[in-house]
């Protein structure tokens, strides 16, 4: 084990000297940002558009999610041949559509606040994420998915839910090999899971002209495989619009 | 990055190198487990006892609960619902505190239980939490043992007090007052009256945070014994922030006081209420003081004020009115004239511990029984249970062998109870069967017949319960003619015959056998215990209130164990100390005790684990903690008790009472502790805590399923939790940890039939999982995969791909569930969605593999797939089900693909009207004809509900298609008749589709090669695979 251990320090050297010092959330984070690309290629990115599956119970489900720089977002589901918007939001307006009746519908004000709040954090919420108000802190080391990891608190703008300002925080673990995050965690705040922790995790970290993104991620259960990221898609404006 | 992927592979190299020399790998729970979960299947229908209640005293949606053995709980809806907060620590819990500073975010744990009775478990110190109960951290205090109080200043955060009442079974010089100004990162004993006497309770004025009162108790209980009360009790007083101390007793009777409960009342701080234990009935019982604490009143001694001060010792006074108080007791009572008078609570569960009263309307209260909480809109008229706090203390478990198998058990005051680890939408509390008054112990099924031992405290009760006729008798072994007073345990071991189904063991002080089920009894052994008459004279116990109530019975019988390769074996274990063996069936007994090396005298034996490998084998597990020693004693003989070797290790903490031996593999041991569960693959050399989804909660039993491989645990707090099928555990060896990727063996994947049915329960109930009964393909990694490809597919032997699935990454074991189906049909697109389309046929049973795919490395595993074994389905209907399945899952397709040419030539159509004016008049008959046709084929209208238009062929064909899949049958005749209807209508539009095609399709692309408009169909194949 001592050799192994060994062998593990040379590594964390390489990597930046971790075991030298005491860490901090922006050496963390930074090293993060650096490993996947550099922030700068990501600041100059005006959009991605992730074709990927969902997969439920075996069944593969297309999904096809669009954000762009700003905020605006679509996330579609490919259904026998139709293709239903199942979330979307303009800038100003976020809707989603009824199973029922397979129209649109707006969402709750209370929700699409809390989504243009968080509008600045394509295309990643550690980046920049000092002057988008939010403060991060690193809690120490704890093992997840196995694996050694440091914890970063982020603690974003507070949001309402139910009428009640709550707050508003991730729980970053990144893993202390690569220093790319490998599991999030986040309280569910509404709903019969409130007050329970809701899991995402990342891997299958791939190469798209010069930056890494996670193709593989499951969030709270539901796996989803990523099969091609688009930097700067051409999208149709009129896709992120609610129609009456 | 390139680069430095290189180096990770590298590096990854020279990782690996070293690692070949190792001689084992070892690997720690967190490491080694990942994705192995247990299941948490209550009971919440008794719940269990709740020590605490804490109001967020500006929010009246939050409220938090300490529960005496299940942890800390978080209500954010008012009380209606609650979720566990603290299961990563120590689950006996004696008090929560908000802090009024940070309400939201700021909350203060003290653990261990403060209600002392003699099954309380102990605390490891005092919590904090930043922000609102996600994150926690011990604080300190590690040997206080048991917090009964933590007051925070309302002017200071980092300024907090604890009350720590201290050890229960010894001398301790933790207890008192402790003061931290850091927020706890320092303590300081600001307070301390000596090694017997601890702080039960204090409060602070609300109107002045100098002022502070402080009940302290002199109290001590043996195994045997119960003590409350003495000189040192007392009730204080500060008026400087607790610098100096003064009694308050001004009013009170002279001579020794026990366990003194206090409170101040919010609205007016002058007034104050204390219930005394004191030496003469008389004086017992509530005084009043209107002049904070200067002198006191005498004003009340009913039985709920004075009844059991240990257990019941708090007083909560309306935040509005300082003459409405309430005081928990057997029933809980309230009283309306500042104390004059009372009246018993309503109907709730018995043993009243706390009561909270809402921020804003008095009549709303809240309240903490040994049955769970209960909630009142009337001020404790009426009352109504919590029923999502699964807290049920177990004390014990058995399991039968029917399927799905049912697990009994009894509980700490909730009876006797039996359920099913398996339910028709998940194990609700319609599931549980009541078998058994008073507490409840061991619970057991007759190994062949309809019929169930349960007992009450002490065998005071034995019964025999015939579940058909519903004969129910009682039956434990009676004093015959020159027999002592038979002394037995609170918890009597009771044990059915493991080579005669009929017999039935209990264990006084010696082991009595019966073997026509309890109808004669005989003893089979002298006294086996010590018989130290100093300790077997409970009609003393209590101190100043007497409490004989037999839980302090001791020199008894503790746990029986008969061997199951030789019925003359039969090992016994003392709840004072001794291990007995006899090998002649009881002729003989041997007392083994001596050969325990290590072991301190007289420790109780709580239980004998005898081996499934070896006769001579078997595992002792020893609890010291009623003589104030925490230590873990687990010892393994294998020469019939002569020689004995401790398994215990440094990575246990905390004392144990359980041990599981696998029927597979003797290395692999499952180690029930006070702090949870721990698991040892190599024979005791190295413990792991098994922590996912399980609480750090005290295991009082465990059981090895054998046709399931399910560890089933006897929570004392947090109810039965099984860690379904281990025997992927059974396969660890070094030699495996060592390989980047290894797939466990896995017994045969049963194709359950079951029901879809069920679900009764309101989603304020708990509800217990089911086990999984999808295909689980269990794999080891040695790394956690981040980097790159990794791809995972269910493919038949000739390689053909069955369904994709996407795998898990984590270091350790992982687990991707598979659920027997292959790809769903592909259906032609309409106006709404077919449900039938999200079908998808299962896989015949037979051999499969798993591919795993990691960057260029491929792994394979084959696997088996059976129909359920308890299916009565033939072969040759099965077959006729997948032909048909298969025969109307290709006629999906081949419509929706119809539909597609059909839509392309529409559109078409549309383009050529678009561009040509002239073409209007004949090609907008076309359309019509295109439209009328495809009218007949997909619904064209409508929604997905009410509004649905008449469905057309794809909805039927979806429909009938569905229907077949689903079931494992062959298709009925009234199925066959309309799929032969149904397929009339698809000849009819397939005919039709083909006779327009050859009508207009090469008009419609010769005019659109005249328009220059691009037209080109897909391929059937290319359609369906895009």
């Amino acid at each position: 084990m001592k050799k192994l251990g060994i062998a593990f320090g040379i590594m964390l050297f390489v990597f930046g000297g971790f075991t030298t010092h005491a860490q901090t959330a922006d050496e963390i984070i930074n090293t993060y940002i650096t490993n996947i690309g550099g922030a700068d290629k990501f600041r100059s990115l005006t959009g991605t558009k992730m074709e990927m599956n969902v997969n439920y119970q075996g069944m593969e489900i297309p999904v096809e999610l669009v954000q762009l720089k700003g905020g605006k977002m679509y996330l579609k589901i490919n259904f026998q041949g139709q293709e239903i918007t199942q979330m979307a939001f303009d800038g100003t307006t976020a809707w989603s559509t009824n199973f029922m009746t397979m129209k649109a519908e707006k969402m709750e004000s209370e929700m699409v606040e809390n989504i243009k709040q968080e509008a600045g954090d394509y295309p990643d919420p550690l980046i920049d994420y000092k002057s988008k108000g939010y403060t991060a802190e690193y809690l120490g080391k704890e093992t997840k998915e196995g694996t050694e990891c440091y914890k970063i608190k982020l603690t974003k703008k507070p949001q309402m839910v139910d009428g009640q300002k709550v707050d508003n925080i991730v729980f970053y673990y990144f893993d202390t090999e690569n220093n790319v995050p490998i599991l999030t965690e986040a309280e569910i705040k509404s709903g019969p899971m409130k007050g329970q922790m809701s899991t995402t995790t990342m891997s299958d970290y791939q190469e798209v002209e010069g930056m890494y993104f996670p193709f593989s991620m499951n969030q709270g259960g539901q796996p989803m495989k990523i099969k091609k990221v688009t930097l700067n898609p051409t999208v149709d404006p009129s896709a992120f619009t609610f129609k009456e | 990055m390139k680069n430095i992927l290189k180096l990770f592979l590298t590096v990854g190299l020279i990782s690996y190198l070293p690692s070949q020399a190792q001689e084992e790998i070892i690997l720690k729970g967190k490491e080694l487990f990942g994705d192995l979960s247990a299941r948490q299947i209550g009971p919440a229908i008794m719940s269990g006892r709740i020590s605490d209640i804490a109001n967020h005293p500006t929010n009246n949606k939050i409220i938090y609960i300490g529960a005496a053995g299940g942890g800390v709980w978080k209500s954010s809806d008012g009380g209606a619902s609650f979720s566990p907060i603290f299961d990563k620590h120590i689950q006996s819990i004696g008090c929560v505190t908000v802090d009024p500073n940070n309400p939201d975010n700021t909350i203060w744990v003290g653990t261990g239980e403060p209600w002392t009775r003699n099954s309380v478990s102990i605390g490891d110190g005092i919590y904090k939490s930043t922000d609102g109960g996600l994150n926690w951290n011990n604080m300190g205090l590690p040997k206080s043992d048991r917090i009964t109080s933590i007051i925070v200043d309302p002017r200071n955060s980092d300024v907090v007090w604890a009350g720590v009442l201290g050890a229960l079974w010894g001398d301790s010089e933790d207890r008192g007052i402790y003061k931290t100004t850091d927020g706890g990162k320092t303590w300081n004993k600001t307070f301390y009256v000596d090694q017997t006497t601890g702080c039960a309770d204090l409060v602070i004025d609300p109107s002045n945070p100098d002022i502070m009162y402080a009940s302290f108790w002199e109290f001590r209980r043996t195994a045997w014994s119960f003590n409350s009360g003495g000189n040192n009790s007392a009730l204080y007083k500060t008026i400087d922030g607790g610098k100096t101390w003064n009694k308050i007793h001004n009013g009170f009777p002279k001579g020794q006081l026990g366990r003194i409960a206090i409170g101040v009342a919010p609205s007016n701080s002058q007034i104050l209420y204390a219930v005394l234990e004191t030496e003469q009935d008389k004086d017992k019982g509530l005084y009043r003081s209107d002049d904070s604490g200067a002198t006191w009143k005498h004003l009340n001694s009913d039985f709920e004020l004075v009844v059991r001060p240990f257990y019941f010792s708090r007083i909560t006074i309306d935040p509005r009115n300082p003459d409405i108080l309430y005081k928990g007791g057997l029933r809980g009572s309230i009283s309306r004239d500042g104390g004059k008078t009372f009246k018993p609570l309503g109907n709730m569960h018995a043993d009243i511990h706390d009561i909270t009263v809402d921020l804003h309307d008095s009549n709303r209260i809240y309240v903490a029984t040994d049955g769970g909480l209960y909630r009142s809109w009337d001020s404790g008229n009426t009352l109504d249970i919590v029923k999502n706090l699964p807290l049920s203390q177990y004390y014990h478990l058995s399991l039968d062998n029917e399927e799905p198998y049912n697990i009994y058990g009894g509980l700490q005051d909730n009876g006797s109870w039996y359920g099913p680890s398996k339910s028709d939408g998940g194990i609700e509390a319609r599931d549980w069967h009541s078998v058994g008054y008073g507490d409840g112990f061991r619970v057991l099924k007759h190994p062949t017949k309809k019929i169930i031992y349960s007992e009450m405290q002490g065998a005071e009760n034995i019964w025999r319960y015939n579940l058909e006729t519903k004969e129910l008798k009682t039956i434990q072994p009676l004093a015959v003619k020159g027999d002592p007073k038979l002394r037995f345990n609170w918890n009597t071991p009771i044990v059915t015959g493991i080579h005669n189904p009929d017999r039935i063991y209990a264990g006084s002080q010696f082991v009595h056998v019966s073997d026509d089920m309890g109808q004669t009894w005989r003893k089979i052994s002298g006294d086996l215990t010590t018989n130290d008459p100093t300790k077997t004279n409970t009609e003393k116990s209590g101190g100043l209130s007497v409490d004989n109530s037999g839980a302090e019975n001791h020199c008894t019988i503790f746990t029986i164990a008969e061997s199951p390769l030789n019925k003359e074996i039969i090992w016994a274990g003392t709840d004072d100390g001794n291990v007995q063996i006899t090998k002649d069936g009881g002729k003989t007994w041997s007392n083994v005790t001596a050969n325990l090396k290590g072991l301190p005298k007289n420790t109780w034996c709580y239980h004998i684990e005898a081996s499934v490998f070896n006769e001579g084998t078997a595992y002792a597990v020893f609890d010291g903690h009623s003589k104030n020693d925490y230590a873990t004693y687990v010892y393994k003989t294998s020469d019939f008790g002569k020689t004995w070797t401790s398994i215990a290790t440094a990575d246990i903490d905390g004392f144990a009472r359980n041990i599981q031996e696998d029927y597979k593999n003797p290395n692999l041991l499952f180690l029930g502790t006070e702090k949870g569960l721990y698991i040892t693959v190599d024979g005791g050399k190295n413990w792991s805590k098994f922590e996912n989804n399980m609480p750090a909660v005290a295991i009082h039993y465990l059981d090895l399923h054998s046709k399931t491989n399910d560890l089933v645990m006897a929570t004392h707090g947090r109810g039965i939790i099984i860690l379904d099928d281990v025997s992927p555990l059974r396969q660890i060896t070094p030699e495996i940890l060592k390989k980047d990727v290894h797939f466990f063996e896995m017994k045969p994947f049963a194709i359950e039939e079951q029901s879809s049915f069920g679900g009764t329960a309101s989603e304020l109930e708990f509800v217990g999982p089911n086990p999984n009964t999808a295909a689980q393909i269990v794999y080891y990694l040695k790394k956690r995969h981040t980097f790159g490809k990794m791809e995972m597919e269910i493919q038949d032997l000739n390689g053909h791909k069955i369904a994709s699935l996407i795998p898990g990454k984590q270091k350790g074991i992982n687990i991707v569930t598979w659920n027997f189906n292959t790809k769903n049909p592909k259906i032609a697109t309409a106006k709404t969605l077919s449900y039938g389309g999200f079908t998808s046929p299962r896989v015949p049973e037979g051999t499969y593999k798993v591919v795993l795919t990691k960057g260029n490395d491929t792994y394979t595993q084959e696997f088996k797939v059976v129909n359920d074994p308890k299916s009565v389905i033939s072969a040759a209907e099965r077959k006729k089900q997948a032909e048909t399945t298969k025969m109307l899952f290709d006629k999906n397709e081949e419509l929706a693909y119809m539909v597609y040419e059909l839509d392309e030539m529409i559109a078409l159509n549309k383009k050529i009207m678009e561009k040509d004016a002239k073409s209007a008049k004949s090609n907008g008959k076309i359309d019509s004809e295109f439209n009328s046709l495809k009218n007949t084929m997909v619904v064209t209208t409508g929604d997905m509900y009410v509004g649905a238009a008449e469905p057309q062929l794809r909805e039927k064909l979806s429909a009938i298609y569905a229907t077949v899949a689903s079931q494992f049958d062959a298709p009925s005749p009234s199925q066959i008749a309309n799929i032969e209807n149904i397929m009339d209508q698809f000849n009819t539009a397939k005919s039709g589709f083909s006779d327009l095609k050859s009508k207009y399709k090469n008009k419609l692309v010769g005019q659109a090669t005249k328009l220059q408009i691009p037209f080109a169909l897909k391929s059937f194949e290319e359609y369906l695979k895009e």
